[in-house]
């Protein structure tokens, strides 16, 4: 008799395990959509404050969000116009400074993605990514 | 017996249905999009319909970016009605495998949202890194190297580049059985800041492509290019 039960179990979980494993093999070569965006060196906000006037604040937000209101000082850099923004950005950019990428919130990915392309394809260095984003600091500063 | 049997149907039976409540079915979760090279925008269309007995409301739709906007015909779906949700990314100056989410939310199952996917895979006919040359104080104005690789599905022979700023002087070198070019950047004068632009075109025969930048920047106290 319990040895029955046992089986069935077995049998049942197996027979769970089948679709799982087909959709394993179904979708291989899919894209991980769950996978969080590149590590883009995260800074909180106190830490970025603290660093007072050698922080240049990138807003990766869309133009109407950034026409609405930014962090007072911070340059537009998306990727919507990247190639006119970016060089409006490098005019203002020495190698003394610490570039600060922000977008909306925390699940946006925008300042990930602009982080990454300046450090791939401008070779700049000390580029970070606020923690928390725009909403952050618009609740420490209300 | 009979009992072990009912207990193996009901749990087989559980095993193999639907999630209840699942009013909404949707056509596809996930797009592939593959726009054109002059596209501006990719287009999703997501479909679905209520399949249950009651009306659902759609009470958000949210893009996981600014560049990605979503529109929805009607907000409540009937029973047995159809609709879409259509969804507009916006290429900009983006480039490669971009992918986005569309969080959807209903009112029938307010705390599990639907996650919409789309990729859209834009093709790059020309690749430049790096895109800032930078001669700091330290610097000897010596050439630097902007290397130019033409896409898989491409054929380039020549590229032109213009400087914004005369004393940015450039050579451009194919790159002998390689799709790519070099393309040597000369400094010829020192003393005064300068930000240059460098644009970098491909000579092809349409003429629907846009063109691609690097920048130029150089400290004043930059040392003068050896003799």
């Amino acid at each position: 008799m319990r040895f029955s039960l046992v089986r069935q179990l077995l049998l049942l979980l197996g027979l769970a395990f089948l679709p799982a494993i087909g959709q394993a093999v179904y979708y291989r070569n899919s894209t991980s959509w769950a996978q969080p965006p590149v590590d883009s060196a995260p800074v909180s906000l106190a830490q970025a404050e603290s660093w007072g006037g050698t922080v240049l604040w990138l807003d990766a937000r869309s133009d109407e969000q950034f026409a609405r209101r930014h962090i007072p000082g911070a340059l537009q850099l998306n990727e919507d116009r990247w190639d006119d923004l970016l060089r409006a950005m490098l005019l203002q950019w020495s190698p003394d400074r610490r570039l600060v990428v922000y977008c909306s919130r925390e699940t946006c990915h925008a300042s990930h993605e602009v982080a990454e392309r300046l450090r791939k394809e401008a070779g700049l260095t000390n580029v970070y990514v606020l923690q928390g984003g725009w909403e952050e600091w618009e609740t420490a500063h209300r | 017996m009979k009992i072990r049997s009912a207990f193996l149907i009901v749990s087989l039976t559980f095993l193999f249905l639907r999630p209840a409540g699942a009013a909404l079915v949707w056509e596809q979760k996930e797009a592939d999009l593959h726009p054109a090279l002059t596209d501006k925008t990719a287009v999703a269309h997501f479909k679905y319909k209520n399949t249950g007995d009651k009306p659902v409301k759609i009470t958000s739709v949210h893009a996981s970016c600014g560049c990605t906007t979503a529109a929805l015909a009607k907000d409540t779906v009937a029973p047995e009605e159809s609709g879409e949700i259509v969804a507009t990314f916006t290429i900009g100056d983006r480039s490669g495998v971009q992918t986005k989410t569309i969080t959807v939310r209903t009112d029938d199952q307010p705390e599990q949202a639907t996650i919409l996917k789309l990729k859209a895979t834009i093709p790059q006919l020309l690749q430049v890194a790096p895109v800032f040359l930078f001669w700091s104080a330290k610097d000897a104005l010596t050439p630097k190297v902007i290397t130019v690789g033409v896409g898989a599905d491409y054929a380039v022979d020549k590229i032109n580049v213009t400087s914004t700023d005369k004393s940015i002087e450039t050579e451009v070198v194919p790159v002998p059985d390689k799709k790519e070019f070099r393309v040597i950047v000369k400094p010829t004068e020192s003393g005064r800041p300068i930000n240059a632009s460098l644009k970098i075109e491909p000579v092809l025969k349409a003429d629907a492509h846009k063109p691609y930048y690097a920048n130029v920047r150089i400290d004043s106290r930059a040392k003068p290019p050896p003799q």
